[in-house]
Parts: C-alpha cells; structure tokens; sequence
C-alpha cells in the first residue's frame, strides 16, 4: 500500500496522472520514508534472522535482492531529505522509483516462495512471479483509470497487455504445466497423506478452477481497453470507474489465488514434516 | 458511431457464468467429468480450451449482433459501468459457488 500510495503521489507531482486528494507533496515523502523504514527493517529482520540459523549471509537471490533495493530506497529517500537543490535529481529519482515497484514485488513473492516451497521448484516460482507481477499491472491500470491523463491510456493499454500475457504465459500455462506435471505427482499425494488434506480438497480444486475466470477478465479488458476512444474515456469518468472496477476484480482473484497458492504450498511442506 | 464498448465486458461476464456453471456441473455430474477428460486427458485442462473457445464465440458473436443500433441499444452495448458490475457480481457468485460445492464435496466425503 505504502508502495502505491508512493508511487501513485508522485505521478500526479510529476503530472503524468490526474491530482486528486489534499497535498501529495508531502504524502508522497512520508509513503516513502515509511515505506524505507519497513524495507529496512525487513532487509536486517532477514539478516538477523540467518544468523540465528548459523546460515551464511546473502547467498541467495533474495537476499541480494533485497540489497539492491535496500540501496535503491536509501538513494531515493536520503538525497530527497538532505538535499536542497532537487531538480537535478528528479530524473534518477523517477526511474529509480518506477524500478523499485517490480523489484519490490519480484522480493515478496522470493521471499514467500522460499518460506512455503523450500525452492527448488523453478516452475512454481515462475507461476508465482508471475502472479505478483499481474497484481502490478492490475493496480496500474486502475490508477490510469482513476486518474487518467492524456497518454494515460497508452500505458494503461500496455499495463493490460503485459497483465494479460503474466496471467495466461506465467499463471495458466507454467501453472497447469506443473498442475499436471510436479504437482500431481509430488504434491497432491503427500497433502492428501498429511495433516491437511483439505488443503487439495477443498483449496487447490477452488483455485485451480476459479483462476480459469481470470485469463477471460484479463482478455476483455486488454480489448476493452485497445479498441476504446481514447478521447470518449477521457471525458467520460463513470467508464473510467467502470475499467478500474474490472482491474480490481481480476487483482482480487489474483490475490485470493495467491493465498490459496500459499496454502496449498504449506500444506505440501507439512505433509512432508510428517 | 457505432459505440459498443462495452461487448467484450459483457462477452466476458456471460463466458464466466457458462464456464463456473461446466465447473460446478462437472463436479457434480461423474458423466460430464469423464466427457471432459475424455476430450484432451485432462478435465481441468478441457474446462480451460472451454473457457478460451467460450470467449472467443460470444465474443465475436456479440460483435456481430450489435450492428444494429436497435440490439446495441437493447444490450445496453455501450454501457460499460452496468456490464463491468455484471461481470463482477458474475464472477464472484461463480467463484463462491464452486468453493462452496468443494468444501460441500469435503464435507460429505
């Protein structure tokens, strides 16, 4: 949230979307002091965290990972606190900030991959990178929508390409390859075995099902969104909030999936401990 | 101009409602289940090709249709704040329907 609030803020100081809501100025430096502090804290929580396991320090991709985007928020928020004479800086500052979001996403979901899977499964990390970067894009559109500007629906046109390319490439066909394939196999006998077979039962049918109403939603609105009159949505703001809503309905199943996802995954590890 | 901009919206939310009803009947009816395995092997992966098959025809189908001012005005083909809150009560009554026929299944197992 803080991400978006950062983000979103300093889009409309920029002028590349709509300004709405009271002094964006100062919300967007306090989204991202907060949002520092919490990658910080995460980033040493991390480290503290290895060591109370005698394990060795940054040797993984998510740790360097987290690094790299430590070091990026640190250049993003000190310069812009210390520095008087800020114009110079506000181009870096831009493209740094617009990177951090995917490498912010890209971290979590490591993070979450490692935590239920014990790695070792590349495909299901691909399936579930593929789903936070869908959940990137989706809230992308619906800020365009929210807020939209001139060229606005450009890169929401973009942003609904690449969400309909990461639901159908990363989420439906690396997904049900792995349904079929790994999980089948590994998986499903071992939940079905475990303390939680509910977990197959209930969980992984309703996603696996669930999610095929996902790649039809995110279709619709890449056409919906190529074939309208850029002009006609400007001036009209009920279709507007009409295209926001479907973003936010297929970033509401993206993450309900990405829960039962997590489920599924820990009811997996589980069944293992047995 | 012919402003149908809300018809993929729209092919959408009745794609979903035809496709959460073959998921549901599938669970329930063994027939339906063996027919779709039968197809490519796998059910879920039949649903899916359904699914996609689903869109594309209503789609094109929904394109065709509303040429004529008189269906577009019926269809509401231009109102894309009615058919994206269709398609979103749509999909989550489908998605709350087949989680509750899993954990129906579940229960009386």
């Amino acid at each position: 949230m803080l991400l978006v609030l950062a983000l979103v803020k300093g889009a409309m100081l920029t002028g590349r979307i709509q300004k709405g809501g009271k002094n964006p100025f100062m919300l967007h430096g306090r989204a991202g002091i907060f949002l520092f502090a919490i990658l910080l804290g995460t980033f040493f929580y991390g480290l503290w965290i290895r060591l109370l396991h005698d394990e060795p320090l940054l040797r993984s991709v998510h740790g360097w990972l987290g690094l790299v985007i430590v070091t990026i928020a640190a250049l993003q928020v000190l310069p812009s606190v210390t520095a008087k004479e800020r114009t110079k800086l506000r181009p870096m500052h831009r493209l740094l900030g617009y990177s951090l979001a995917p490498l912010i996403v890209i971290e979590a979901v490591w993070g979450l991959y490692m935590g239920v899977t014990d790695g070792g499964k590349s495909l299901v990390l691909v399936h579930s990178l593929s789903g936070g970067l869908a959940v990137l894009c989706l809230t992308w559109i619906a800020v365009e929508m929210l807020y939209l500007k001139g060229e606005g629906i450009a890169r929401a046109r973009i942003a609904s390409y690449l969400a309909s390319f990461f639901l159908i490439a990363g989420c439906w066909i690396a997904g049900g390859y792995n349904y079929r394939t790994a999980y089948g196999a590994e998986v499903r006998p071992v939940i079905l075995a475990g303390p939680t077979p509910w977990a197959h039962i209930i969980v992984m049918e309703a996603k696996e099902h669930i999610f095929v109403f996902l790649p039809i939603i995110a279709i619709a609105l890449s056409i919906t969104l190529a074939t309208l009159d850029g002009e006609a949505l400007l001036k009209n703001p009920k279709s507007r909030r009409a295209l926001a809503v479907v973003a936010f309905l297929a970033l509401f199943i993206v993450l309900i999936t990405f829960l039962m996802g997590a489920i599924i995954s820990n009811a997996g590890k589980a069944g293992l401990e047995v | 101009m012919k402003d149908r901009s809300a018809i993929f919206i729209a092919s959408a939310a009745i794609s979903v409602f035809l496709t959460g009803a073959i998921i549901i009947a599938h669970d329930i009816s063994r027939e339906l289940r063996q027919f779709l395995t039968g197809l490519t092997g796998h059910h879920w992966i039949s649903v899916s090709a359904i699914a996609a098959i689903v869109f594309l025809l209503i789609s094109t189908m929904s394109y065709l249709i509303t040429g004529s001012e008189k269906t577009r005005h019926t269809l509401k083909a231009d109102s894309l704040w009615n058919w994206s809150w269709v398609l979103a009560a749509i999909t989550l009554v489908m998605a709350l329907g087949v989680l509750a026929v899993y954990v129906l299944h579940y229960l009386s197992a």
